[in-house]
């Protein structure tokens, strides 16, 4: 153990610290063209179109009119909140679907990683395999579990059906309860190596000194577990589940190529709303005001984790 | 290829340093290069002289479809071969996504010339005021050969937008080999919608694997051009120009038949239509919802003959509500041609030819489209190959008469999703209809009024 | 750099007496997750090599009786889905946004660690928050800027798509692989005389490169994996990439191959199961000292 893990502190930034603070007393510059590209492009291809959406969102630009679009003042959103009912339902489903798929993946995630966590030598490929479906492309991935979860036909209710759990076949799609379940289903299989990857790394940077610690005061496995190693994995997982909830707010293609949002309304999230509202109604302004509004929630989100590191310091 | 030259500097300048700001400004370059040359490269064809061959793009989903691809491949193929000066570029796209794309091309500035359309989609391009009219291409001897309701078909506003291509109403397909297991009369369809759920009932405990009634129900207008029918036998017609007509006892009725079909598990809900041809081809659909594709995808998985085909599936009306008549809907596909076109004439070629001459008939749209010709007189072939198939009489003498047109139009844009998903909803919970009725009515209100 | 440990570790003579009970739930967790980790990918293979009859079949065969070709052979040569055209596209678009977004992304990053205007702690955690704007917000507007700069249908205006997502996380990801390299290395540069970029490119650089692959990797896959952009950027097939281009093959009217589809995604899968599993080492450490040192 203690020969094992030590270059990975050394990774995870062991010198830098003083390091940083010699450097903070040399010449550097206020600001430097080094983060000019970056600046450009995330002003020209985030700012201007930030701009653009909200003044899209004022006015009933329509890609199906032939006319010009005209200005509407608060109109889109007044329907939006007095007349629109499915967009507090993509607000909610947009939350089941991300807390859900990020609370399961990271506690498999984390089983997996503990389990795996003594394999050594060959055994490691067996962590590797594990891995797998990260490797498999997200519209894949919808593609795949959109054939198996057919209620006829598909691999899921043959085998359930087989083994005797269950008598008539499962409407996976079909009904809005199911076809949430499913879509979730597809994701925490795409996302728990995530989880996997961040928790392994995490254990391996707990220090030896701290298990040898534990293990001469003779510390049961459960003890070693909850007091030792979970709070060396509190970061990865405030960090990991961060990442993913923001990758699963904004995730389209899983949903779109496995129900497009059906049936009814039951996994339409806001981004698939938004979408069907600008490319299959074609009502572009209206569209811009759900936009807006959803970044308004996101911001208020994103302020509120920030908080949260900042009053939790790594 | 150009975006090979892009690798190059970036790949550099990790090991020489001083190259980086040349390479930066090489990327920037690069790109904006790259921009513009593709921008302009598309104007020139513009320019092309009457001697060089025109171009027609042609957008349509026939050459996405494995059952119908290489049957247009050889019809633009043959199509050259006749008229060397005239170049075909097929375009394929789902049937789904046609409308979309059209739009977004047109939008973008590269629109195309031809498009296959259907149905509510022709209406929606001409509200976009895209389509060209046709009424001077159109002669009157082309016109008195075209079967007149299928004329009017494309008839928007008093223009002549698209022109008919194949003709394709619903009808109610029933597997007979499913029926005989389930201890049906496999030559007695189900006539009314009562019994069209009691025979599912019987389907359905006999056979648990096979889906007893194959019906759209997504949220888009093909959807609602599928399910009009039904609404209309049973005395409801959900809207009237931009007026809501949905809270009626016969729109109750529809959804109540459509909950028992959904609360049963007799149907897949949100399922596209074309997706229940593949369970189809495995005797896996008892009674399906279908235009004459089904023959054509069943034939191009199994490789039976027609006959083999005939003698597994029997073709009839749509079954009866309260009201006691048929009704069914096109699902026609038509050719349109956009405004943008720069060889109008060529691309009117195209489409005359694709939808009316004897060959393109008897080779692709009886054959591979499995459908009928818009035509008031047909050619030989195409005469000889339709009197023979099994299906042409039922269509002919049985179906087209019960076909009406669902009011295609800025309004049905607007309600088609109201009332796709109400049908749905009714289907997938316990809703009671009525109550559903009452939430459709003031949905489509405010919808149409927005409209 | 467990490797050596590992034999002590699994011989440690008291570990593996105590742990028999928890060792059995081990063995289980790990085989139940192998199983469903690899099960769907299994039956993604096996459907390919079925023929497209018995892939649609109601009640599927566990395994591929007679094996098939044809629904590769129907992809890669016969061609109703112009499916190397998409696949080239992809492979193009993708491997340019990550060259051009871990360049940006290094350049940023490295600034970010090293001037004075640097980020830290909370303020990082800002940059990464406008990775969490929702790409379809922006859709409808880019989409009217990239028709106003005449950018639709182009590669160029999808790199711009892809890259501008990936470099808030990216420069992020860097930075904190540049705060690992102690500066001691770049004054002892700097006294023998380097300029700024030549101690970036020379000294600094060579010590990061499992940040830019990682780096490079991320991009990849989100490139490889983006539907919206292409979807609604892209309207024409000769410049459409995999993600809507399968969907629009394969999830048509007509009727739903599942062999081909199941051939198609195995195809779109190989090259990302490369670019994964080749730097799947380096990502490990990259999470490590990129993401969690961090924050």
């Amino acid at each position: 153990m203690a020969v094992a893990s030590a270059p990975a502190p050394t990774v995870s930034g062991g010198p830098s610290l003083p390091a940083r603070r010699a450097r903070s007393r040399r010449r550097t510059p206020v600001f430097d063209w080094m983060a000019l590209p970056a600046v450009i492009v995330l002003a020209g291809v985030i700012g201007y179109p930030i701009v653009r959406a909200v003044q899209l969102s004022f006015t009933n630009s329509n890609l199906l009119s032939a006319g010009a679009a005209k200005s509407v003042g608060l109109q889109n959103y007044k329907t939006l909140f007095t007349n629109d009912p499915v967009f507090w339902q993509a607000l909610e489903h947009t939350a089941v679907y991300t807390f859900v798929s990020v609370a399961a993946a990271a506690l498999i995630g984390l089983a997996l990683a503990l389990a795996t966590e003594n394999l050594g030598g060959a055994w490691r490929i067996l962590r590797t395999l594990m891995l797998t479906p990260w490797g498999v492309p997200v519209i894949v991935v919808a593609f795949l579990f959109y054939y198996m979860f057919q209620d006829r036909g598909g691999v899921v209710n043959q085998a359930l059906t087989s083994l005797g759990i269950i008598h008539t076949p499962i409407l996976w799609l079909g009904t809005g309860k199911w076809a949430m379940i499913a879509v979730i289903i597809a994701n925490v299989w795409s996302t728990t190596p995530f989880f996997l990857l961040m928790f392994t790394a995490a254990l391996a940077s707990v220090p030896n000194e701290v298990i040898e610690a534990a293990r001469v005061d003779r510390a049961g496995p459960m003890a070693m577990l909850t007091r030792i190693k979970l709070p060396y994995l509190r970061n990865a997982a405030v960090l990991g589940s961060l990442l993913m909830v923001i990758q699963n707010f904004n995730n389209f293609p899983l949903i779109y190529s496995m129900t497009k949002g059906g049936p009814v309304y039951s996994t339409t999230t806001l981004v698939i709303y938004v979408y069907q509202l600008a490319f299959d109604q074609f009502h572009l302004g209206f569209a811009s005001a759900v936009g807006v509004i959803w970044l308004i929630i996101l911001l208020v989100f994103a302020g509120l984790f920030i908080r949260l590191m900042r009053t939790n310091p790594a | 290829m150009r975006g090979d030259r892009q690798v190059h500097p970036a790949r550099k300048f990790v090991r020489r340093p001083l190259r980086v700001a040349a390479g930066v400004a090489a990327l920037g370059l690069a790109v904006t290069a790259c921009g513009s040359s593709s921008h302009s490269s598309s104007s020139p064809t513009s320019a092309a002289s009457s001697s060089a061959p025109a171009t027609v793009t042609f957008l349509n989903w026939a050459d996405a479809e494995t059952a119908t691809s290489p049957g247009i491949t050889a019809m633009i193929n043959k199509f050259e071969q006749l008229y060397p000066n005239i170049h075909i570029k097929a375009e394929p796209v789902s049937y789904t996504d046609v409308e979309h794309q059209a739009l977004l091309q047109y939008r973008s500035g590269n629109p195309p010339d031809v498009v296959e359309m259907q149905g509510n989609y022709t209406f929606d391009l001409a509200a976009a005021g895209a389509l060209q009219p046709l009424g001077s291409f159109a002669t009157s001897s082309y016109k008195s050969n075209i079967i007149p309701s299928e004329l009017k078909l494309g008839d928007i506003n008093g223009q002549l937008l698209a022109i008919p291509w194949t003709v394709a109403p619903f009808g109610l397909w029933y597997n007979k080999v499913d029926m005989s297991k389930a201890g049906l009369n496999p030559n007695d369809p189900p006539h009314t919608l009562n019994q069209l759920l009691s025979d599912a009932a019987a389907i359905k405990a006999h056979e648990p694997n096979v889906i007893p009634f194959g019906t759209d129900t997504t949220n888009r207008t093909y959807g609602l051009d599928q399910n009009w029918p039904f609404m209309k036998t049973d005395g409801a017609q959900p809207f009237t120009g931009t007026t809501a007509n949905a809270d009626t006892p016969g729109m109750i009725n529809y959804l109540t038949f459509m909950q028992q079909v959904g609360k049963n598990g007799y149907t897949v809900v949100n399922q596209l239509g074309g997706k229940f041809r593949d369970p189809a081809a495995h005797n896996g659909v008892a009674f399906d919802i279908d235009g004459p594709y089904l023959e054509g995808v069943v034939l191009s998985e199994t490789h039976e003959t027609e006959a083999q085909f005939a003698q597994t599936w029997g073709l009839t009306t749509i079954p009866v509500g309260t009201t006691g008549k048929a009704y069914s809907t096109p699902t026609d596909h038509q050719l349109v041609m956009f405004k943008t076109t720069k060889d109008k004439q060529a691309a009117w070629t195209f489409m005359k030819w694709l939808s009316t001459s004897d060959y393109a008939i008897s080779n692709y749209t009886v054959p591979i489209e499995q459908s009928i010709p818009p035509l008031v007189n047909l050619g030989s072939q195409s005469k000889a190959l339709l009197t023979s198939s099994p299906f042409y009489k039922t269509y002919i003498d049985d179906i087209l008469p019960t076909v009406i047109l669902p009011p295609w139009g800025p309004s049905y844009t607007a309600a088609y999703t109201p009332i796709m998903t109400t049908i749905q909803s009714v289907m997938t919970s316990g809703v009671s209809p009525s109550s559903a009725a009452k939430s459709l009515q003031s949905q489509l209100q405010s919808a149409l009024a927005g409209s | 750099m467990t490797a050596v440990a590992a034999p002590v570790r699994l011989a440690g003579p008291g570990r593996l007496r105590r742990w028999r009970p928890g060792r059995a739930a081990v063995v289980a967790l790990i085989l139940v997750g192998i199983a469903v980790a690899l099960a769907p990918v299994y039956w993604m293979l096996a459907t390919s090599l079925k023929t497209p009859f018995a892939a649609t079949s109601l009640t599927p065969s566990y395994f591929p009786h007679h094996l098939s070709m044809s629904n590769y052979n129907e992809l890669l040569v016969k061609g109703v889905v112009p499916f190397k055209t998409y696949l080239a596209n992809s492979v193009l678009t993708s491997v340019i946004a990550s060259v051009v977004a871990v360049v940006i992304s290094a350049l940023a990053g490295y600034s970010f660690s090293r001037s004075r205007w640097r980020l830290r702690g909370p303020t990082s955690v800002a940059v990464l928050a406008t990775q969490m704007l929702p790409l379809v917000v922006f859709v409808g507007p880019l989409y009217l800027l990239l028709l106003d700069a005449h950018l639709l249908n182009t590669y160029t205006g999808l790199v711009i798509g892809y890259t501008s997502f990936a470099i808030p996380f990216g420069s992020w990801l860097m930075k904190g692989f540049f705060d690992s390299v102690p500066v001691e290395l770049e004054e002892a540069a700097r006294v023998d005389g380097y300029g700024r970029l030549s101690i970036l490119f020379r000294v600094v650089i060579p010590t990061v490169i499992p940040g830019l692959l990682t780096t490079g990797v991320f991009v990849f896959i989100n490139s490889w994996n983006n539907l919206l952009y292409p979807l609604t950027l892209i309207t024409n097939n000769s410049h459409q990439t995999l993600p809507p281009g399968l969907l629009d093959s394969f999830v048509g009217e007509f009727n739903t191959d599942w062999g081909g589809m199941m051939a198609a995604a195995v195809l779109t899968t190989i090259p990302l199961a490369v670019a994964f599993f080749a730097v799947q080492r380096y990502m490990v450490r990259g999470m490590t000292a990129g993401a969690l040192a961090g924050t």
